[in-house]
This record gives structure tokens, C-alpha cells and sequence, in this order.
């Protein structure tokens, strides 16, 4: 059946900067804020958004993404007409297949996915931000404009403006001209990489593209390049609020820190819930020596030392003594009597054992080093981790 | 474990358990944070691979109804089978009063039982917590030949429970004792049973006959004296019943302790229910906790000890919360002092509110409440 609009979501990349926690699952799919993974962000978007089909593009260790969208049901995606797709490069007969090239690569593999829903309008989406949009205003926007292509702005500042794809507006405040990274930013106008086209459009440029040899087949690098030169109108859309990219090890901190400070993002806020798939499990437990402070814990905790400005995923153990601070603590990490976890992200099911002591506070005046430990790792007693250390398997302990 | 059908009597509710029923059967008691009562018997039946259960009810079902939903929670959303509810049907004298006991509630619904396919039936209890390995007695009962397994308890702690079985040299029952407390001897019956279905239909078919509703007192007991052979299988975990108060906020209070609490929430015999928000729960700058259990989606930023919190509460600044059993939903203002208290869901404190319960005697304060 025809739609309005459908969101293709890029979940294929590596995150090869998040290393020691992405060695066997995709980035989307890193445990994110407590309850959730990064890929809910933009999942509960879509649901919240009114949006009932989703591809999600898979190429990097997608077990684990595959299983956790599953139906999508925990999204309302499990409808009969659409839902929610997982998409991995494939054969054709006759073909070689490829994995995906780049961005607009992706997309151009997928057409006739795309083509069954015939929309009038395909939002492409980024598996790897955390923030809360509604996509339905984007397009309200877009479709205002009479716009080919509609690309969601920030403002930040100058200084900034140097570690992003930033705009430059012209004529009627259309973009004409799209700077990946400038040394000389000449606007504040930053692409938040979420952008809805006009359909028959976009397919036009990705043919044309995927005949290009010399093309990286990259959005940001040569579809909106190419629209831009032919005059075609892009719209940016001014997005007022909280977003953040994940993708390396200080940004994941700072995000996961960043929910601990409600007037930044609420997640709380009935009107727009994200929703994850979880476990279900028993409320999780203070015990009688435990000490919690400005934190965030989730169910099948249990908690009996000091957890102080740190984030829990579920059923994470810290035992007597224990010192958890300014931390990230993903599903089912156990920290045992009188350890110490400081400024540092701890990948799932990892076991910190007594009196280890992983990573450390800043010194006064300096900047903080996150130390970064993997997943199903175990530290042995009484060993430290020190500061700023990517720890990604048992030899390096 | 197509040869298993599950029965689960959620009719009753015993009315010591006062306010917190006026609005929902004893089945459909919060518990332990996130939990309904019947959550147990349902997740003992799905583990052991039973998924198709009629829970049978009778009266003030609407929250139970809310909560089963579908059956999707315990993977009982099936397109054949599955979960199904069992208010009265048939007969118009089953919509009035209360059933007289467990034979009247089965006849009640005897033409969903007699299509039943299944060989054996597993009956339980709506409105206990405990957390029953069933694959063991299933495989004792198929293989020992015998029309019923009763499942049993060993533990002193136990509170509630009244039929005691004596057991014959070869371990079969032999008697039923009702409120043996002083015996020394026997094993307390946790009131779940295995039964093949002819045995049931013929119990049925006697108390009908008989116009004897007590399934213990008057049919189990018959049955044996006259040759019933009858199996005793112990449970060893952790159990209560839900049939006051008192009892209520006891086992509530009891989950503080991790021992007992890691006996009814095995890793490998999950609880499971019906999902609610995904949010992790928020605790503020100034906020204190200890020995308590808290729910997801929660923000505190008061003060909780010996608590248990349901989703959603919102625990201002300065607010000191004591021995309470908070349920979902509720908000609690600056400055309120809560001591034993059972607030149940969707109640608010305005600011400096105190009100004390006694240990003996906690507060109820009930659902929707605005003080």
C-alpha cells in the first residue's frame, strides 16, 4: 500500500572508534542511558512520529541488532501493512553481490524495498544519535518549502562548526552550498546527517550516482553535492533541542552523563516515549550499605555500595564497599566488594572483581580520560586498569 | 506440553484483605514492584512449557482482565489455544454470590473443560507467590500412574495454607487434615495439583451429584478413603499465600531480603508480566535510599527506607518515606512523612502530609486517594 512517508534507518556501521565495544555488536545495538540501546532513539522516533514502516540497514555484526528489533513489536511495529525490516546487502542472480559502499549505496541496493511502499517522501535516518524529533514536523516543513530534499540543522558554534557537514544558505534560505568539516566555517548551520527526499527524486540521484565509478557513494559527500549543482531546492530544517552523536568514547560518556540532567532531555515525558526491549526483571534492590546519588539505575540491580553520578543498564551487581563514579555501566556488569569504577564505560556482562580499580578521576585542572573496558571481560582482584585505557580483551588486563 | 492443560482459580478473594480488593480479585494484587500476584502460577505454567491455561474468575476481574491482556506476556497469545478467560457462563446461578469452593468454580465452567484435548490437568492457585519448578512433578505424575499429584510444601515459613496430607509407607496420601498447625507429621499442601482429566471429571461429576462445593473437605478426602491414589511432590522454594493484609505486606516486606527474593526470581525460571515504560529510574542529587526495592520509572529525589516501589512514583525533595508499600503512579510532595503504610496506585501527598501505620496494623490508603 502506498505511504506518505518511510524511514530508512543506516545501522551497518562499524563504530570502529567505540573499538573495545563494538568488537562483536553494531554500534546502534551499544546499551545506552539505563533501559536502553542506542537504536531506540530513533526507533521510538519513527513510532512517535506516526511513521509505521522502517528498513533498517544491517552490515556490520548484525546478530544481535537482528534479534533485538525482532518484530518491533516493543516500537507498535509489528503492523500488518509495513513495519519494521531488517535489510542486510544480498545477491541477485547473475550478480556478484557487495556489501554496502557507502551511505547512498545502501539506499540504491534497496530500491525495490523501497519501491513496494511507493511513498511520496523517504526520511533517512542515522542508527548512532541520541535525540527526540519528530519527523512529522520535518516533513510538514519539507513539503512547505516544495523542497527536494529537506536536511535537519543545529546551531552551533564556529568553533564547533569545524566537526560537521555545515550549510551555507542562499537565496530564500535554501542551502547552497554543503561543507563537510570546514577549517573556515562560514555559517553555524550544522547537518544533523537526517534528511527526508522527495522520492522520485532521490531515486534519480542514487541511479545516477551508483553509475559514477569515482563516487563514494556517501550522502553528505556526493548525492546533496549533485542536488545542490542542479539547482534542485534543499530546505534546512531548524531543529531546536537535544542531540548528540555517539560515536566515540568521550561523546558516549558525555551523552550518557547528559542523562542525568533531566532539562537536557526528559526522558520521562509521556507525550514522547522511548521504548526498548528489555528483560523482565525483578525492581532493582538498595541493600543496606548502599549509598545512591544523582544517578540512574535500572531494574535487576543490586546495588550495596556507592553508586554517585553514574548511569545502570539492568541487572548490574555492585557489592559492599564498592565505589562507582561518573560511570557507564552496561547490562549485567558486576562490580564486586571494594572496587573502584571511575570515569569509565564498562561493556556488558564484564566482572570487575574485589578491590580492582579501574580508571580515575581527572586531576585538578586537567581533562577527564575515560578508561573503556569491553564486554565478558573479567578484572582480577586487587589488579588496576589505568586511566584512559581501551581494554578489549583478557590478555590486555 | 500439549498433554498439560493449565488451570488457574483466581475467583477467590478473601475479604481480610480489606480496601486493596474493593476494585480487583486478590489475583491481581501488585506485587513485589511490578508484579501481579497471579504473574507466579502463570510464569510456573509457561516455564514448564504449558501454554494453554484457563484462569478461571468470577467477579471484579476488570484489573485481571487488563492485565492478562492477550497472554502475550507469558507467550500464551496463541492462534490455537492459549490463554483464556474464565468468567461464569451457562448457568445464570453462577453470576450471583460467591462460588462455594474450587468444585463449584470447575463445574462452573465444565464444558471449557470437558473439550479440553489434553491428558492431565495442572490446577493452581491465582493468588500465591511461590515459584514452582512444575517440569518435576509433571514427569513424577506422568510416569507413576497415580490420578492425582499434590504439590507440597516443606517450610515452616509457609503462612496460610491449611490442608495437610499423611502419607502412607510407599509416600501415596492417605488423609486429609485441616488445620493440622501442631502436627508434626505430613506435608502442608500448596493446594496445586496435577490430575488426570477423567479423575477431574469424575470429582466434578460426584460434587455435582452431591451438591459438595469444598474441593478438600468433602471430595479429596472421599476420594481417597475410597482407594484414590494420590502422589506428594515438595516444593522446596519460597511461598505465600495472599489472603490478608497482614500477609500482603509480609511477603512484600519479605522480598527485601535477598535471599528470598533470589528464591521466587531464579534466573532460570523468570517471572514474567505484563511490560510497562522503558525508563530507568532517577535518582536526584539529594535523594537517600537503603534496603529498598524500586521499580523503573521512578524519580527520587526524597528520601525511601524499606521500601517498596512501584513504576512511576515521583518522590519529592525532602520527602521521608518508612516501611511503605508505594504502588504505581502515586506522587508523594515535599516534605511527607510515610511510615507503614499500603498506598496503593494513583494516590498524590500533598506537601508536608503524615500519616503513621503500625507494624501490626499499616496504613491502607486507598486507590486514586488524594490527601
Amino acid at each position: 500500500m502506498k505511504k506518505t512517508m518511510i524511514a530508512m534507518l543506516l545501522a551497518g556501521g562499524q563504530g570502529s572508534r567505540l573499538y573495545a565495544l563494538t568488537q562483536s555488536v553494531a554500534k546502534p545495538s551499544v546499551p545506552f542511558g539505563g533501559k536502553y540501546r542506542i537504536i531506540d532513539f530513533p526507533l521510538s522516533n519513527c513510532e512517535n512520529s506516526g511513521i509505521d514502516t522502517v528498513g533498517v540497514l544491517t552490515q556490520y555484526r548484525p546478530l544481535q541488532l537482528n534479534s533485538y528489533i525482532g518484530s518491533g513489536q516493543p516500537w507498535d511495529l509489528d503492523v500488518n501493512d509495513g513495519g519494521v525490516f531488517i535489510l542486510p546487502p544480498y545477491q541477485s542472480a547473475g550478480e556478484k553481490g557487495s556489501w554496502f559502499t557507502g551511505t547512498a549505496n545502501a539506499i540504491c541496493q534497496n530500491l525495490a524495498f523501497i519501491e513496494e511502499y511507493d511513498p511520496d517522501h523517504v526520511v533517512i535516518l542515522s542508527g548512532d544519535h541520541i535525540y527526540k524529533m519528530d519527523y512529522a514536523d520535518m516533513l510538514r516543513d519539507h513539503v512547505e518549502h516544495n523542497a527536494a530534499c529537506t536536511i535537519s540543522v543545529l546551531t552551533v558554534t564556529l568553533e564547533e562548526a569545524t566537526r560537521f557537514g555545515m550549510m551555507n544558505l542562499g537565496e530564500g534560505g535554501y542551502i547552497k552550498e554543503f561543507e563537510e568539516k570546514p577549517k573556515h566555517p562560514k555559517s553555524t548551520l550544522a547537518s544533523m546527517g537526517i534528511y527526508i527526499f522527495d522520492w522520485k527524486k532521490l531515486r534519480k540521484y542514487l541511479l545516477q550516482d551508483d553509475a559514477d565509478p569515482n563516487s563514494k557513494h556517501d550522502f553528505g559527500h556526493n548525492i546533496i553535492p549533485a542536488m545542490i549543482a542542479d539547482g534542485e531546492k534543499i530546505w534546512p530544517y531548524r531543529f531546536k533541542g537535544y542531540w548528540r552523536d555517539v560515536g566515540t568514547i568521550d561523546s558516549l560518556w558525555d551523552a550518557n552523563m547528559d542523562m542525568l540532567t533531566p532539562q537536557l532531555i526528559d526522558l520521562y515525558d509521556p507525550e514522547w516515549p522511548i521504548s526498548a526491549r528489555s528483560p523482565i526483571c525483578p525492581p532493582h534492590q538498595v541493600g543496606s550499605h548502599a549509598e545512591i546519588l544523582h544517578s540512574i539505575v535500572t531494574e535487576g540491580c543490586e546495588i550495596d555500595g556507592i553508586v554517585d553520578n553514574s548511569v545502570l543498564s539492568p541487572s548490574v551487581h555492585i557489592g559492599v564497599g564498592a565505589n562507582i563514579k561518573y560511570s557507564v555501566l552496561m547490562p549485567g556488569v558486576v562490580v564486586e566488594a571494594g572496587a573502584s569504577v571511575e570515569y569509565a564505560i564498562i561493556g556488558e556482562n564484564t566482572i570487575i572483581r574485589a578491590g580492582a580499580k579501574v580508571g580515575g578521576s581527572p586531576a585538578p585542572g586537567e581533562g577527564k580520560k575515560i578508561t573503556t573496558i569491553g564486554p565478558d571481560l573479567e578484572i582480577p582482584a586487587g589488579s588496576t586498569v589505568k586511566v584512559g585505557a581501551m581494554i578489549s580483551s583478557s590478555e590486555e588486563v | 506440553m500439549k498433554d498439560f492443560h493449565g488451570l488457574i482459580f483466581a475467583y477467590y478473594t478473601d475479604a481480610r484483605l480489606r480496601e486493596l480488593v474493593s476494585m480487583r480479585t486478590a489475583a491481581s494484587l501488585p506485587f513485589c514492584g511490578r508484579y501481579r500476584v497471579i504473574d507466579f502460577s502463570l510464569s510456573a505454567m509457561r516455564n514448564a512449557g504449558i501454554v494453554d491455561v484457563g484462569v478461571i474468575m468470577q467477579r471484579d476481574y476488570q484489573s485481571l482482565l487488563d492485565h492478562l491482556g492477550g497472554g502475550k506476556a507469558w507467550d500464551m497469545a496463541r492462534r490455537t489455544g492459549g490463554l483464556r478467560m474464565l468468567p461464569p457462563f451457562g448457568l445464570p446461578e453462577y453470576h450471583r454470590g460467591n462460588y462455594a469452593g474450587t468444585m463449584e468454580a470447575l463445574i462452573a465452567v465444565s464444558s471449557y473443560i470437558k473439550d479440553v484435548k489434553a491428558k492431565y490437568f495442572v490446577l493452581m492457585l491465582g493468588d500465591m507467590c511461590a515459584n514452582i519448578d512444575l517440569t518435576v512433578p509433571m514427569e513424577q505424575h506422568r510416569k507413576s500412574g497415580s490420578a492425582i499429584t499434590a504439590i507440597c510444601t516443606d517450610r515452616a515459613d509457609a503462612e496460610g495454607f491449611r490442608m495437610t496430607y499423611l502419607t502412607d509407607d510407599n509416600g501415596k496420601a492417605r488423609q486429609i487434615l485441616v488445620d493440622a498447625v501442631n502436627e508434626k507429621e505430613g506435608f502442608l499442601s500448596l493446594e496445586a495439583y496435577i490430575i488426570n482429566k477423567e479423575t477431574l471429571l469424575e470429582l466434578m461429576e460426584t460434587s455435582r451429584k452431591q451438591s459438595l462445593h469444598r474441593f478438600h473437605k468433602d471430595t479429596l478426602d472421599s476420594w481417597l478413603k475410597e482407594g484414590g491414589k494420590m502422589d506428594i511432590y515438595v516444593h522446596h522454594g519460597y511461598t505465600a499465600l495472599i489472603r490478608s493484609v497482614d500477609s500482603y505486606y509480609k511477603a512484600n516486606m519479605d522480598m527485601l531480603n535477598n535471599d528470598i527474593r533470589h528464591e521466587l526470581f531464579p534466573a532460570e525460571r523468570p517471572v514474567f508480566t505484563k511490560a510497562r515504560e522503558e525508563v530507568s529510574t532517577y535518582y536526584g542529587v539529594g535523594s537517600y535510599s537503603r534496603n529498598s526495592l524500586v521499580a523503573d520509572n521512578c524519580i527520587i529525589d526524597g528520601s525511601i527506607e524499606n521500601c517498596i516501589v512501584f513504576s512511576g512514583a515521583r518522590i519529592r525533595p525532602g520527602a521521608k518515606l518508612k516501611n511503605c508499600i508505594v504502588m504505581n503512579d502515586c506522587i508523594v510532595e515535599v516534605g511527607c512523612s510515610l511510615d507503614h503504610c499500603i498506598i496503593d496506585k494513583d494516590c498524590s501527598f500533598s506537601p508536608n502530609t503524615v500519616l503513621n501505620g503500625n507494624e501490626r496494623l499499616p496504613l491502607i490508603v486507598p486507590k486514586g486517594s488524594n490527601i
